[in-house]
């Protein structure tokens, strides 16, 4: 076993959760408005990471999203539509 | 006059996301909650989808441990009419052969009737494909797989398959079993409505051996000449993120198929 | 609008979500023979439960009478809290009581329990379903609504957390502001049984509560949280929201990953491996968050939704503060039906056993700790005299300094006035 007093990146910690991924996002993010916002705060505060910063802008994938609502609360362009996953699907907590 | 369906699925470890330990590099198996094959659940939706135009009724069946009755009430909650579980201890332990066997043996003792079985492409956890061809041997049907569409013409089924270059179009006579292409079609969700029928009505029906009587030696571990002899994990190939944009097509084309050359991927 | 289709089956009671409120909720209603339907979006009991780590028990045990049965993982004999100048290091108090009244456990398993009771009590529980709306007959709730189909019910009891996307949907609150709510973001870490308690000292069942402030939040207000279960450790961080849009420089997961990688903390978290990452949201000003009545005409709302959850400074309590609100709304419901009318009138007994019931008295007893929580310099400033102190005292080569003239030093160092630090101290002492 490595050292584990080394930090991990975000994408091998979330690698260790499960999910039941839909095949349709259950977010969706209007990237027009995200062009003049502010704060980006999406970017630093969602804590799975599913919000970059790319050279052209916002990049969001719903893959890997908690369904804290952070997102949505945190945005100040009102450029997301939030919902919960249908059907069970997305993140299946075991040990929280 | 309707179809009468039958719906062949697996209740599989949900791996669709790998699930690797950070520090270790290997495969995380504790807890990992069971779910419908997903291939199985495009199946059920072109079942319904055939349902819906032509009537009739689908019944889910499945060969499992008594936990897989959570996979017939997921199924019913998208609108399959009812679940037959089949299930024993003399079951257990069997690779594909025994398993289409048992499946097969039960449709013919316990399905009065049947028109069509539709199964998916594969499952997650084995990706044989070996089900559908061995239970439409066994009964002696028709088997077409990678299909994509079903209809009926004069009593038969005209059934499209779709192949990388090709679309193939087979009549087929009925009763037939067809698996559905991978991807080919989106499940539809759970409602409320089905849902609460699933768990209220519970329309599941449950055999073991004592019904079905099928001899022990063509079950399970006993009639599986399958072994596997050693499973490997490949590891994950860690991914190469590289965002071109804002430049005209041409370029953004070969920039890619440069890259893509370098990874030695084509 | 979409086509309505209203389902032929009809419950006395339909309740919102599968967690700790709406489950005591159903299975006191299940007992008294309500008919009873739980709705849960999530796949099974449990898979959307995520909490900090520590359940007070008292309360659940008044509700279950079988709450030995519980899958608690350990009682909380010790209680640490420790402020963090860096990483590096940390000034601890520690007490370490005769009689626990707290547990840890993990709530995935917790409400998985709950939701056995409730159905062995004879509640019905659906999954997979989320609740879009309610729905209405002449201005009062009667049923739920999950896309196109309706649900009758006499009453519907509204338990669907922090995320009320059914009462904004309805009208009821307007949707979250980051003021009114924290960020909690958490690690599982796995060991065996042997390991947690070699590494924190404790015998068989004991637990260890342990509370961070100053550096674990990168001086951003909120605090950092570390729980003993049986055989892992949850640890993990909470931010207030709107602190944390403007002051949080690095992405909020580097939070966590730090103090788990802090030399502090070093010799606990030895050979633990991640067994899971999650994160929630935490009502925060839980007064102006609620929503303005708790009981409308038909609906009566319960836990987080109703921001039924105490925010003491150093640590949350929601759990069980939940499920006895899910409990005392399944009570005025029944008296209620006594009545012969679910309306708000006679559903207001809820507001009122609420407010005789601890949860709104500790919620009262702890109304100044917001405030305090706001001020950045109890995460930023005190932390760093604090530690000028410690460093004075114990680090001085030519020997101890006085305590007093220790603070006297820190303070001047950290250009802050030692008379407004007692007044501070005061109130945060008082407000705790």
């Amino acid at each position: 076993m490595s050292s584990p007093e080394r930090k991990l990146r975000l994408t091998d910690i979330i690698n260790v959760n499960i999910w039941d991924v839909d095949s349709k996002p259950h977010i969706i993010v209007n990237y027009e408005k995200c062009k003049n916002c502010p704060t980006k705060a999406c970017v630093r505060l969602c804590p799975t990471g599913c919000y970059t910063e790319t050279e052209n802008g916002i990049l969001f994938s719903y893959e890997g999203c908690v369904e804290c609502g952070t997102c949505r609360v945190v945005c100040p362009m009102e450029a997301i539509t939030w919902t919960y996953p249908k059907s069970g699907k997305g993140i299946f907590y075991r040990f929280s | 006059m309707g179809l009468d369906i039958i719906l062949l699925f697996k209740y599989v470890p949900n791996t669709t996301t790998v699930n690797v330990d950070p520090n270790t590099g290997t495969l995380i198996r504790e807890g990992v909650p069971s779910v419908v094959n997903p291939h199985d659940l495009v199946a059920a939706e072109f079942a319904l989808k055939l349902k819906e135009k032509y009537g009739g009724k689908i019944m889910a069946m499945i060969m499992a441990p008594p936990s897989a009755t959570k996979g017939i009430e997921y199924l019913v909650g998208m609108g399959i009419d009812e679940g037959i579980l089949l299930t024993d201890r003399v079951y257990g332990g069997a690779d594909t052969l025994a398993t289409s066997y048992v499946l097969s043996q039960a449709i013919k003792k316990v399905v009065s009737h049947y028109d069509l079985i539709v199964a998916g492409q594969e499952t997650l956890d084995s990706s044989t494909a070996h089900i559908g061809a061995q239970v439409s041997s066994w009964l002696g049907i028709p088997y077409v797989y990678y299909v994509t569409e079903a209809e009926i013409q004069d009593g038969h089924m005209i059934v499209t398959r779709q192949l990388e270059t090709y679309i193939e179009k087979y009549k087929v006579k009925l009763p037939a079993l067809i698996s559905v292409l991978m991807h080919s079609l989106q499940p539809r969700d759970v409602t409320l409505k089905n849902k609460i029928k699933a768990v209220k009505e519970k329309p599941i029906k449950v055999y073991t051996n004592n019904e079905l009587q099928l001899n022990p030696l063509c079950t399970g571990l006993k009639g599986s000449p399958t072994i596997v002899a050693k499973t490997e994990f490949i590891g994950k190939i860690p991914r190469k993120m590289q965002i071109m944009q804002g430049k005209p097509p041409e370029e953004m084309v070969s920039w890619l198929i440069s890259k893509l050359k370098e990874e030695k991927v084509i | 609008m979409e086509e309505m289709n209203i389902l032929d089956q009809k419950f006395d009671v339909a309740v919102v979500g599968a967690g700790p409120a709406g489950l005591a909720a159903a299975y006191y209603l299940a007992k008294k023979g309500f008919k009873t339907v739980v709705l849960e979006r999530g796949r099974e009991i449990g898979s959307k439960s995520i909490y900090g780590g520590r359940i007070y028990a008292a309360p659940l045990k008044e509700i279950y009478p079988n709450f030995n049965s519980m899958p608690v993982h350990r009682w909380v004999k010790k209680e640490r809290i420790s402020i963090m100048p860096d990483y590096e290091s940390m000034i601890s108090i520690d007490y370490q009581g005769k009689d626990a009244i707290s547990f840890t456990a993990y709530l995935t398993e917790v409400v998985k329990w709950m939701g056995i009771q409730a159905e062995t009590a004879g509640a019905t529980i659906i999954t997979d379903v989320p609740v879009t709306n309610f729905y209405r007959e002449n201005n009062k709730v009667a049923g739920v609504v999950s896309g196109e189909d309706v649900l009758r019910s006499d009453v519907v009891v509204d338990a669907e957390g922090v995320n009320r996307l059914v009462l904004e949907a309805s009208g009821i609150v307007k949707p979250l502001k980051p003021e009114l709510v924290a960020l909690g973001v958490k690690e599982v870490l796995k060991g065996d049984s042997k390991q947690i308690e070699d590494a924190f000292g404790l015998s068989q069942d004991e637990g260890l509560a342990w509370v961070f402030l100053g550096a674990a939040t990168a001086n951003v207000p909120g605090g950092a949280f570390l729980y003993t279960n049986r055989d892992s450790v949850s640890l993990g961080v909470v931010v207030l929201l709107d602190k944390a849009i403007v002051n949080l420089k690095d992405h909020i997961s580097q939070l966590v990953e730090s103090l788990r990688t802090a030399p502090a903390l070093k010799n606990y978290l030895k050979n633990l491996r991640i067994s899971e990452y999650s994160a929630h949201l935490i009502p925060e000003d839980v007064w102006s968050l609620r929503p303005e009545r708790l009981v409308y005409d038909g609906l009566l709302i319960t836990g987080d939704a109703a921001g039924l959850l105490l925010n003491a400074g150093y640590t949350y309590r929601g759990v069980d503060f939940a499920a006895y609100s899910g409990y005392l709304a399944g009570k005025a419901i029944e008296s209620a039906h006594a009545q012969g009318d679910y309306g708000a009138g006679a559903l207001s007994s809820y507001e009122k056993m609420l407010k005789d019931s601890i949860v709104i008295k500790e919620l009262n007893r702890f109304r100044k700790v917001h405030e305090i929580m706001k001020n950045n310099l109890l995460f930023e400033k005190y932390p760093k005299i604090m530690s000028g102190v410690m460093k004075r005292m114990f680090e001085n080569s030519d020997g101890p300094s006085k305590a007093w003239d220790a603070i006297n030093e820190s303070c001047k160092e950290n250009q802050y006035s030692m008379l407004k630090l007692l007044i501070n101290g005061y109130k945060i002492v008082r407000a705790l």
